[in-house]
């Protein structure tokens, strides 16, 4: 049977995992997805190091990655140690990581591992590529925390974004700012970029009611736009979601008057993941959290904690 | 013995020729870094070195495909020396460590039949792989010949065991009421703790096994090293044109001799290295030649054969015969010893010192360009004079660039750049003022760059005065000029 987590992945071959904080409860929907793969080949690395058993900034007990069977893994040489299963090396990358080399296992056994995958795009993209190769049918990628993985939609079709109490002890933002990266990460793909100007947005917008944003875009840049009106009706197109620094105040303005913001680099957010507790001490009502967030996003919305997601 | 620094390397053209050269793998691009020279003891080796180069040459059309795919093997192959080092020193290889020593051996197996079939048209003599089978039936015991690494269940009784055991905790793992699984989770801990000890037993086992395999293992990344170096040696010859020489007692003769940087530079700009020949033997050459004339260019083209030659390379000339040498040493105009204080001639002098200390050692080339071109021309000339004298009586070959009058006639030989003898002054004087363009470039495409041997007592080239006549200097100091002269 496919769970609803499943269910929101399941056609798509490149995903990565993006928590909004610590503990948001991505290795919990990591190990989902893999105890409920059902003899499909996984192959799985991380943006660096990640998946240690003890949370080295909170200090809470951190569910280690149990993979099954079969599953490809990169992860960096002196990692290996601290892989349980039973290891075959198909391959070595020359990719350097500090803490070796990454490369390439297929687990004989079930068991736990610790992933320290390449941190940059291309040897990301490098090693899902070799996943393939190898038989992968799907390939995952453990996200970083917070803004860096934005960026990880250059190499990932798809989004999983976990959020949980961890984020803030009041529900509202917790909500509030996971529907802002939401919304960020689902920026419309731009059908056509604009041409890249050196010249200050406010010029560019007088000529031509669109631009193409070379940098980030920030409150200070597009407030006083807003007030002046001339981005009234404009379509700003930026880079990737990486580059929208804006406040969820100022993303509402420009939805009011009528703003277009797409982005060139485009994947998309599959499904999000609540964990209603929090490694401090707090916990949510699951319900109303799960509620409160589906309300703000369109796609899926699955907590973590349920037996069956 | 033959070395050369990075800066001389550039200068004549040596490092242009190695950056041309793409070894596949670690062990061929270490032959290319750390070029070696063959020294005179070493004619035998040399000689089999150029003719495998040779062989593989001429080879090289009929052979393309299988070069391709000797290449495309010989790129797959990672350096495992230190691997190596490790386990003749008694260590446990790790499973990543053992897992590119299978890599290795199983690619050293698909390289064998390769090179059996190369040895049938160009034989490389005296290079050998070693039979990887049996080093490889340690690390791959049940013969899969899979890529990846893995010690099998069936590698001891007891691991299959641990094995079957982790299988079923796991299985109970899935099943099991969560109350029970903690103590599951502690089980399977311990059985993954034995498991890990009995990998090591097997590990350590395997590397005992693979030990007295090391010198082969080594043999083989050697071999593949040379294997690597010879076929761009030889697609390096097909691409210059390069040709095996004539070993000789002390006599040194290229003929039609060129250089791979300049015939390129030359060629992207539409024009075409001459080539330069030249015979020469022990005692000293002189050349001499307007400014201009590329003296520089035939010094620096010597230089650059004699050490492709060393090196075991094809020299870069349609026929070649060379001596084997102790050295090769160059005074080239050089800015960096000028930043050490000295003064241009004060540096000069020191290096020639050096220089000549070595060159006494053994029979040695020795070039030198423009000795003594910072001091006032009639001290300079005396020098000169002096020091070719010297060099003519010395057991080596000496060959000195200069446009020093008065220098030729103490040495044994004396070369002259053609340069713009063959060419009518009146007719370039014509072209120039028709065409508007720059008028050193269309002497320098008059210009002859070849070499011809003056005999008896030379004539004083009269090329610098041709220069100045065709640039059309003003006729009043022409005509001072043409008086002096007859004077």
């Amino acid at each position: 049977m496919q769970t609803a987590l499943w269910k929101s992945i399941i056609n798509t071959r490149t995903l990565s995992i993006v928590g909004m904080c610590k503990n948001a409860g991505k290795t919990t929907v990591l190990n989902r997805l893999l105890s409920e793969s059902h003899g499909r080949v996984l192959g799985l690395t991380s943006i660096g190091r990640d998946g240690e058993s003890t949370d080295v900034v909170t200090g809470t007990e951190k569910p280690g990655i149990f993979i099954p069977e079969g599953t490809l893994f990169a992860t960096a040489k002196d990692m290996l140690s601290l892989c349980d299963v039973t290891q075959e090396i198909v391959y070595t990358t020359g990719i350097p990581t500090p803490l070796g080399e990454v490369v390439l296992v297929r687990a004989r056994s079930a068991g736990s591992v610790q992933l320290a995958g390449p941190s940059i795009t291309s040897q990301l993209k490098t090693v899902s590529d070799l996943f393939f190769s190898l038989g992968a049918e799907q390939a995952i990628i453990d996200g970083a925390l917070g803004r860096k993985s934005l960026g990880a939609r250059a190499i990932a079709e798809g989004v999983i974004l976990c959020t949980g109490a961890s984020y803030d002890r009041r529900m509202e933002k917790v909500v509030g700012d996971t529907a802002n990266v939401f919304r960020v990460m689902n920026l419309k793909k731009a059908e056509t970029v604009p041409e890249e100007s050196d010249r200050p947005l406010a010029e560019i917008l007088k000529a031509s009611p669109e631009a193409l944003i070379p940098g980030a875009l920030t409150d200070a840049a597009v407030v006083p736009l807003l007030k002046s009106g001339a981005l009234r009706n404009a379509r700003l197109v930026v880079k990737d979601p990486s580059k929208v620094l804006l406040s969820p105040d100022t993303l509402d303005k420009l939805a009011i008057r009528n703003v277009t913001l797409e982005t060139v680099e485009a994947a998309k957010v599959l499904c999000v993941t609540v964990n209603p507790v929090s490694a401090y001490g707090w916990t949510f009502d699951a319900e109303a959290f799960r509620n409160a967030m589906q309300a703000a996003v369109d796609v899926p919305v699955i907590n973590v904690k349920e037996a069956a997601l | 013995m033959i070395s050369i620094g990075f800066d001389d390397s550039v200068k004549i053209g040596l490092q242009y020729v190695l950056e041309t050269l793409h070894p596949c793998c670690p062990f061929g691009a270490e032959r290319v870094r750390k070029l070696r020279f063959y020294a005179p003891d070493e004619r035998e080796l040399l000689e089999t070195e150029l003719k495998n180069t040779e062989r593989a040459a001429n080879a090289a059309d009929a052979l393309g495909p299988l070069y391709e795919k000797i290449m495309l093997v010989l790129c797959q192959l990672k350096d495992i020396r230190g691997s190596l080092r490790r386990l003749s020193e008694g260590a446990i290889l790790d499973h990543v460590e053992l897992f590119e020593l299978k890599g290795f051996l199983l690619r050293v197996a698909d390289l064998l039949p390769l090179f059996e079939k190369m040895q049938e048209t160009a034989q490389a003599n005296g290079i050998a792989f070693s039979d990887p089978s049996a080093a490889l039936s340690v690390l791959d015991p049940e013969g899969t010949r899979s890529r990846g690494f893995y010690i099998p269940d069936g590698a001891s009784e007891q691991l299959r065991a641990i094995r079957a055991e982790k299988k079923r905790l796991e299985q109970r793992l899935y099943e099991a009421p969560d109350a029970e699984k903690d103590t599951i989770k502690t089980e399977r801990t311990r059985v993954c703790a034995e498991e890990e000890t009995e990998e090591r037993e097997i590990r350590k086992a395997m590397c005992t096994a693979l030990l007295p395999h090391v010198p082969a293992m080594l043999n083989n990344a050697d071999a593949a090293g040379r294997l690597d170096f010879l076929i761009q040696k030889a697609l390096f010859a097909k691409k210059y044109g390069g040709v095996r020489p004539e070993i000789t007692e002390s006599a040194l003769e290229l003929q039609d001799m060129t250089n791979p940087e300049l015939v390129d530079l030359l060629k992207a700009k539409g024009r075409a290295f001459v080539p330069v020949s030249i015979a020469t033997d022990r005692g000293a050459t002189v050349v001499t030649g307007a400014n201009m004339g590329g003296k520089s260019v035939a010094m620096k083209t010597i230089a650059l054969n004699a050490l492709l030659f060393h090196a075991g390379f094809p020299v870069c000339a349609k026929a070649a015969k060379m001596p084997m040498l102790h050295c090769v040493r160059m005074l080239f105009d050089d800015a960096q010893s000028m930043q050490s204080g000295l003064s241009g001639f004060g540096s000069e002098i020191v290096r020639f010192n050096e220089a000549l200390k070595e060159v006494e050692q053994g029979y040695s080339l020795f070039l030198i360009d423009e000795l003594g071109r910072g001091t006032n021309p009639d001290e300079g000339a005396v020098i000169v004079q002096a020091v070719t004298r010297h060099l003519n009586a010395l057991d080596a070959i000496s060959i000195l660039a200069t446009h020093y009058d008065g220098v030729a006639e103490h040495a044994r030989m004396h070369y002259q750049i053609i340069g713009l003898k063959d060419v009518d002054p009146d007719a370039i004087k014509a072209e120039l003022s028709a065409a508007h363009e720059d008028g050193v470039a269309v002497i320098a495409r008059h210009m002859n760059y070849g070499l011809y041997r003056v005999e008896g007592k030379a004539d004083c080239p009269k090329d610098a005065l041709n220069i100045c006549r065709m640039l059309s200097m003003q006729p009043e100091i022409l005509a001072c000029i043409e008086e002096a002269y007859k004077e």
